[in-house]
């Protein structure tokens, strides 16, 4: 543990001592811009181990960095691509990704289409989720926005159409984003992961995913208030030993979720260095297992999660802020296993929900380069046929009600 | 005690020194190939977020920004309504998520007058006493009823005789210059009745408007006979 904090300091003197600025030049006059960012983090629990990691003994396997190159080819055409690798605990596991690659054609302000691997729009910061030197917090209310499983929702391989509309009378404008696309998740992702524990290891997990989002930058300075929603229809292909007949070794098996939804509310206000924001999202997922034609259990989650957070940047270095996230699933199972994933419909159990306050600071070192220190105090562990956080493979000894969280996370940009 | 009121004169000085104003007022520049002479508060506004790319008549726009100083707090303040960390903060969730690009940031008058000089579209802000004989200035345009440029004195026009006599009324539309310091530089008619409309540009024209960070270009309304 104290090699990986002295890990972590030592690459807080190296970035130290960089000059980090964005890179441009020209090709064929068209000014072509690159930038980057990179982030490690630490993260210790007093009790049970969280995001996959060993936290219980201080962890510092939650790293990511990501690059990207754009240009505008011309006044309305721009192209880029960005790519992204993570390492967190269990996930990701260093399998870098295309996070995006985009043609964007603006017609107008008030229309637009952009095409190719697409950020998704899906409440305030879906699309900016891995970038936490936009934001005071090291950690984003996992409530809302869980990293484990920050790859179903980050982007889709289809198309957007965009644009932005004045209304009259000074009432504001109007942001829209309507989009169609295939989901694609890691299979180093959280749920091909929890999935491991009953010996379901997929090799593919996506499908079709469209949905829209609208935003109101009100009259009222400052105040952005918005709503989400999003529509999935996503299939699993795994290879399982069937629990019915372990001996038969492996046999193909698909995860096929009925028609999923996401709705997702929010508000942002900001005024003078003080920023606020809360946003609620409610998660619907149907999923049915089956092996050989054999339906072997289908899973009803009823995910809902919300959070209220505030920011406030008290001198030009420094920043603080703090958070209330609240999280449960009510779920239901049938079928041949159903036993394998019992119906939840009491929240006020540890074991269906998360809350979790949260009160950090973050330092501004340079322009490019911030230190964050954060404490999570964790009700709950909420352990179900969803992830979110909390993995029985890193907690073989069964979870504790309450878990109390140290993250540290220094980070550069350009 | 002679002392001390000298310090206290010499703080008061410093306090409410015109250098802190001289620096801040900023005016907005212009590539010659920007066709508009005026650009709304609103507009200015949505280029710097690029949020518009192009202006009412077409012209493709780019934004241009200063690094930091007196002259770039004031058009944040002023302008953006945010501070440099929530408009960096825009810039780069743009810039990370294939949206956008990070505008060109320069760290000098001069150097944001050579840009804009030289790049077809780009708007920027400068000092009000830089030199920008190679570019051209925008005016910047408030609605009518904006908070933005509060009318301190207000002269009314004179119904002509004639007209009133004969119950020959209605509303003139007039476009109106207001200078940094808040005098009515110029007023054209717009709409309306022309005899009205010269009663009422007259009158207009001993009007004045608090002051404010650069010249603006505001719409007013004027009724006659009740209308």
């Amino acid at each position: 543990m104290y090699r990986r904090i002295l890990g972590l300091v030592f690459a807080c003197f190296c970035a130290g001592q960089l000059t980090l600025q964005a890179q441009d030049f020209k090709l064929f006059d068209r000014s072509v811009e690159i930038h980057g960012f990179a982030s490690q983090g630490f993260v210790y629990t007093n009790t049970n181990n969280w995001l996959t990691m060993n936290t219980n003994q201080g962890s510092a396997a939650f790293t990511d960095f990501g690059f990207n190159v754009s240009t505008s080819v011309t006044d309305k055409l721009r192209v880029g691509a960005q790519l992204y690798d993570r390492n967190l605990g269990q996930l990701g596991q260093y399998h870098p990704s295309m996070d995006w690659a985009v043609v964007d054609y603006r017609f107008k302000s008030w229309f637009g289409v952009r095409g190719g691997k697409v950020k998704t729009t899906l409440g305030l910061y879906t699309d900016t989720q891995d970038l936490d030197f936009l934001r005071t917090f090291a950690l984003l209310p996992q409530s809302v926005y869980p990293t484990d499983v920050r790859d179903a929702t980050i982007a889709h391989l289809g198309g957007d159409v965009y644009g932005n509309v004045s209304l009259k009378h000074r009432l504001g404008d109007l942001f829209y984003t309507a989009y169609a696309g295939h989901r694609s998740d890691s299979i180093y992702g959280g749920v091909a992961y929890l999935a491991a524990q009953y010996q379901v290891y997929f090799s593919s997990y996506g499908g079709l995913q469209y949905g829209g989002d609208l935003r109101w930058s009100t009259p009222l300075r400052g105040l952005l208030i918005g709503a989400s929603r999003m529509n999935e229809d996503v299939t699993g292909k795994a290879k399982a030993i069937n629990p019915l007949n372990p001996g038969a070794g492996f046999v193909p098996y698909s995860a096929v979720s009925k028609a999923d939804w996401t709705n997702q509310f929010y508000g942002e206000y900001t005024v003078g260095k003080l920023r606020i924001d809360s946003e609620y999202r409610r998660f619907v997922h149907n999923e049915q297992d089956q092996s050989a034609d054999i339906v072997l259990v289908e899973i009803s989650d009823d995910v809902r999660g919300w959070y209220v957070s505030g920011s406030y940047r008290v001198t030009k270095r420094l920043a603080l802020g703090s958070y209330y996230s609240r999280y449960s699933v009510t779920s239901a199972a049938g079928g041949l296993l159903a036993s394998y994933a019992p119906h939840q419909t009491d929240n006020s159990l540890p074991a269906n929900h998360i809350y979790d306050k949260v009160i950090s600071a973050r330092v501004d070192l340079k322009r490019y380069w911030n230190v964050k220190v954060e404490g999570h105090f964790l009700n709950g562990y909420e352990y179900s046929s969803y992830p979110d956080g909390f993995y029985p493979q890193v907690n073989p000894q069964g979870f504790k009600p309450n878990t109390n969280a140290l993250v540290a996370k220094t980070g550069v940009n350009f | 005690m002679k002392c001390l009121k000298i310090l206290l004169v010499a703080a008061g000085l410093m306090i409410f020194s015109p250098v802190n104003a001289l620096a801040s007022d900023v005016k907005v520049i212009a590539n010659w190939s920007v066709k508009a002479d005026t650009i709304s508060a609103l507009d200015l506004k949505r280029v710097f977020l690029e949020e518009k790319i192009s202006l009412a008549d077409g012209t493709h726009v780019e934004p241009v920004l200063e690094k930091d100083g007196p002259v770039h707090e004031v058009f944040l303040q002023e302008y953006l309504g945010m501070s440099e960390d929530d408009l960096q903060t825009h810039y780069r969730t743009l810039v990370f998520t294939g949206r956008g690009s990070m505008p060109k940031a320069l760290g000098s008058d001069a150097e944001v007058v050579a840009y804009v000089a030289r790049t077809r579209g780009a708007i920027g802000y400068v000092s009000s006493a830089a030199s920008t004989e190679r570019v051209k200035t925008l005016a910047i345009w408030v609605p009518s009823n904006s908070a933005e440029r509060k009318l301190i004195t207000r002269v009314e026009p004179d119904y002509p005789e004639t007209l009133k006599r004969l119950n020959i009324g209605g509303t003139v539309r007039l476009r109106v210059s207001i200078s940094a310091k808040g005098n009515v530089e110029d007023v054209e008619l717009l709409g309306g009745n022309p005899i009205l409309g010269e009663s009422a540009t007259f009158a207009v024209k001993k009007w004045v408007y608090a002051a404010g960070r650069s010249r603006t270009i505001a719409e007013v309304s004027i009724s006659f006979g009740g209308h």
